[in-house]
């Protein structure tokens, strides 16, 4: 058995570079695993690449995205232990199982920071699972690592500043754009307002409005109070069809991309059986953890968007943070500097999230779409279990989604719940007639990354047993 | 008496298979059940309706699962009408894979046994040499030497069962109610008996019927029945889907109707812990390979940790109270397998007010100690 590292951290995006920034600052290296091939997480996705051999690209991604190269240099340069290409699979308090190269090796860590960042908010549409439909991200995924742009007419659709910005940069691409639908309630804005008082000025806020300007420059028409969207077509997306003013529209598409804002990735964190609560204004399960990040297990934190969305401009001084917990348990740093260190981040982060508030109650989802009412929407898209297949078991007065899941085999494909955990959990609550607690999300199950059964049977550096 | 209220306290495959017998027999029936998140054996089962290998010194028990696993079909069969869902069940028979002639040798040591205590004729099995094997299993590893195989024996998908259980019992007017623990079991003024749950409700009947699996010690004690039950771990890997493979279920390896192949089963004593452990995973995946080389490369989708409720001798306890008349309780570990023979003959047996003599080897009373 390999003796156990001081500090582990998952995910190379900004929080997680954060945080090995800081670790390696007061002289500790840790060990960084990230399934990717490069650091920059998500956001930053192969910024590197970019830079190197692209360069023209990065005024399409945006000055956002080149502000990431810094970072990653800095992460480049320190003395950190960086790992890539190492998926991990499971974690609990002392020590997580990680996959690179075909073999599985368990490692102990006597502090571990998650910084597995956000996904995509799933929202079950009717015709989501057609070919031709995919997420705003993943197009954006594969405009920044493969160049890769959807051909033909494309629409896209739901809320959220991410929307704005994907949809610019495939305009930017020369992608011909239909239409842009925006589903939040135009109540939205004025609960947001109040939010927005000291955001005049803001950077974010005033670049959010210049990917509008530009688009409706463009002539792309934005549609406002779009509800009732469905994809529809035989073999792939030919037709979205959407309800507007009381009016019903059909538009021919090739390509429908949908967005509705991004949620804590709550994948590994809920399946290290960390405490969790449901955050019923931010719509999604948030970890419960102290004031050093740290989780209700003894030395897993975390950092970044997997703890609350803050924006990755605080995920640096998110990491910074945990990290600072991390060393200050391990005995490397004096109270006093940490908190010293904790208060300068802190700050960072409010100043950083300010707009958070804002974009958070402007693009706040309506129930609508998150509880379907169409019987045939599917919703776990694994099993292919329609909204109907689960209202009927529902009405035989199942306990919670654990019944649920044995009943149906709802959340029990490859994805582990990713996609229909949001939506069971608020059909649970609208059967009973009450908010969504923690206990309408599904149980996880390890492992939360595809291992083979010869890679766990080879297993190395476990503890005999 | 078909009118007795009876309430059953447990919502698992054993409360639930006979709350759905006692409502077919036309009993008014509430089923008590627990919160999403108890520990449920019936949620972490393999799924198997196993015979060979079960009583080993215990022919009524044997004859018991016996007795089950021939009624199955007609139970599935019926569920199925009764609810819409499909557990599943079918019966190609089952082999336990030995990877060694000492382990072969044991097992056929086993079964012989277990022949020998049975009726002439009831118990059948066959030692299967490789060659034969290869003609019923495809992809055997190279380490594997024989089998014992047993017509008697099946496999279900138990989470389905479970499902169609519980939509059958309520379609036969039975009252579920779920999120509840049990506290008391009192005799009611009036006749009957009184059990109330934490949150203050009170359920009255003319007859009860303890089945909550670990929880079962707890309730039994209070009215005067030993049942001394403790749980044993056991942990479970699923694999992706892929082609059916596999006709018949192996007792550590099974293919799913959805695809999924199945990899059991580890033992422990950690007394109430469901946390997976990765040594246990892999001793159990390392097994399973060398059973079968070609399940190398599916991927592991899930995998988890349940509670086996295990009693001293490891056979189920079936019981009526002495204090309290038309208390009875019902618990062991292999509520899938015996679940036709919980609904169409135990429940019976409770509706008629006595456990028939067949099941007199499996009362609590093995257990008392001899002052």
């Amino acid at each position: 058995m390999s003796a156990a590292v001081d500090l582990a951290i998952v995910g190379a995006g900004p929080a997680g570079m954060g945080a090995a920034l800081e670790a390696a600052r007061h002289g500790l290296r840790p060990v960084v695993l990230d399934e990717h091939g490069a650091p920059g997480g998500q956001i930053y996705r192969n910024i590197e690449g970019v830079t190197r051999d692209r360069p023209g690209d990065l005024a399409v991604l945006g000055a956002d995205y080149g502000a990431g190269a810094a970072l990653v240099a800095a992460f480049r340069a320190a003395d950190i232990d960086y790992r890539p290409g190492s998926a991990v699979f499971e974690v609990g308090s002392g020590g997580l199982g990680v996959l690179s190269d075909g073999v599985a090796r368990r490692l102990e860590a006597r502090e571990i920071i998650l910084a597995t960042g956000a996904m995509e908010r799933p929202v079950p549409q009717p015709g989501w699972t057609l070919p031709g439909v995919l997420s705003a991200g993943a197009a954006q995924t594969l405009l920044k690592a493969s160049n890769l742009v959807p051909a033909g007419r494309v629409v896209v659709a739901g809320s959220g500043p991410l929307l704005f910005l994907l949809a610019w940069q495939l305009a930017e691409a020369g992608v011909d754009i239909a239409a842009i639908l925006r589903t939040s309630p135009r109540g939205n804005l004025w609960r947001a307002l109040p939010h927005a008082l000291g955001l005049v000025g803001n950077p974010d806020v005033a670049k959010g409005l210049g990917w509008i300007r530009a688009l409706k420059r463009r002539g792309i028409p934005f549609l406002e109070g779009v509800t009732a969207l469905a994809a529809e077509g035989d073999d792939r997306v030919e037709r979205v069809r959407y309800r507007r003013a009381g009016g019903e529209t059909v538009l021919p598409a090739d390509t429908l991309l949908l967005h509705e804002g991004v949620v804590p990735n709550p994948q590994l964190a809920r399946a290290s059986g960390a405490a969790h609560d449901f955050d019923a204004a931010r719509g999604h399960l948030a970890a419960r953890h102290d004031d050093w990040l740290q989780t209700s297990l003894d030395g897993v934190a975390l950092a970044g968007d997997g703890l609350r969305i803050h924006g990755a401009k605080a995920a640096p001084a998110l990491g910074r943070w945990a990290a600072l917990g991390c060393l200050l348990r391990l005995g490397r740093l004096e109270a006093a500097t940490a908190e010293r260190g904790r208060a300068e981040a802190r700050a960072e982060v409010a100043r950083a999230a300010r707009p958070q508030a804002f974009l958070h109650e402007l693009y706040r989802v309506p129930d609508e779409p998150m509880t379907p009412r169409d019987d045939d929407t599917v919703v776990c898209r694994c099993e292919a279990l329609t909204a109907g297949e689960i209202r009927r078991a529902l009405a035989l007065d199942v306990p919670g989604p654990n019944q649920l899941k044995a009943f149906l085999r709802a959340g029990m494909g490859p994805c582990q719940s990713r996609m229909c955990a949001p939506t069971v959990a608020r059909m649970f609550a609208a059967r009973d007639g009450r908010g969504v607690t923690e206990g309408d999300h599904f149980r996880l199950r390890p492992p939360v990354k595809p291992i083979t059964v010869r890679e766990l049977a080879e297993m190395q550096d476990l503890a005999a047993d | 008496m078909s009118d007795a209220r009876f309430i059953v306290i447990g919502g698992g495959v054993v409360g639930a298979a006979i709350s759905y017998g006692l409502a077919r027999l036309g009993h008014p029936v509430t089923m008590i059940d627990g919160a999403d998140d108890a520990f449920r054996a019936s949620r972490a089962n393999f799924g198997l309706v196993w015979v060979q290998s079960k009583g080993l010194g215990k022919p009524d028990y044997a004859a018991w699962s016996r007795r089950s696993a021939a009624l199955y079909e007609d139970f599935r069969a019926e569920l199925e009408d009764e609810s819409g869902v499909d557990c599943a069940y079918h019966r190609p028979g089952g082999v336990t894979l030995a990877l060694s002639d000492d382990e072969l040798e044991e097992q056929v040591a086993i079964l012989g046994q277990i022949r020998g205590e049975a009726p002439a004729g009831e118990f059948e099995f066959e030692v299967v040499e490789r060659a034969q094997l290869d003609n019923m299993l495809p992809g055997l590893g190279p380490e594997v030497v024989g089998a014992t195989y047993s017509a008697h024996d099946g496999e279900t998908n138990s989470l389905f069962l479970l499902h169609a259980l519980h939509g059958a019992f309520q379609r036969r007017g039975g009252a579920y109610v779920q999120g509840h623990h049990v506290t008391g079991i009192e005799a009611a003024a009036g006749g009957g008996y009184a059990v109330s749950t934490a949150d203050g409700t009170v359920h009255t009947g003319d007859r009860v019927v303890v089945a909550a699996g670990l929880g079962n010690q707890e309730l039994a004690a209070r009215v005067g029945l030993e049942v001394p039950v403790r749980p044993v771990q056991g942990q479970v890997i699923v694999t992706e889907r892929a082609d059916p493979l596999l006709s018949m279920p192996t007792l550590n390896v099974k293919q799913t109707r959805e695809g999924t192949f199945m990899l059991g089963a580890s033992q422990a004593e950690v007394d109430y812990d469901i946390t997976t452990d990765a040594a246990v995973l892999k001793r159990i995946a390392a097994r399973n390979l060398r059973a079968f080389p070609f399940l190398s490369d599916l991927r592991v989708v899930r995998s988890w940790a349940g509670l086996r409720v295990m009693t001293p001798d490891g056979f189920p306890i079936y019981d009526q109270s002495p204090s309290h008349p038309g208390i009875f309780i019902a618990t062991g570990h292999s509520g899938v397998t015996t679940a036709a023979a919980h609904a169409y003959v135990l429940a019976d047996y409770f509706s008629k007010g006595e456990i028939g003599a067949e099941l007199a080897g499996l009362s609590s009373a093995r257990f008392h100690v001899q002052a």
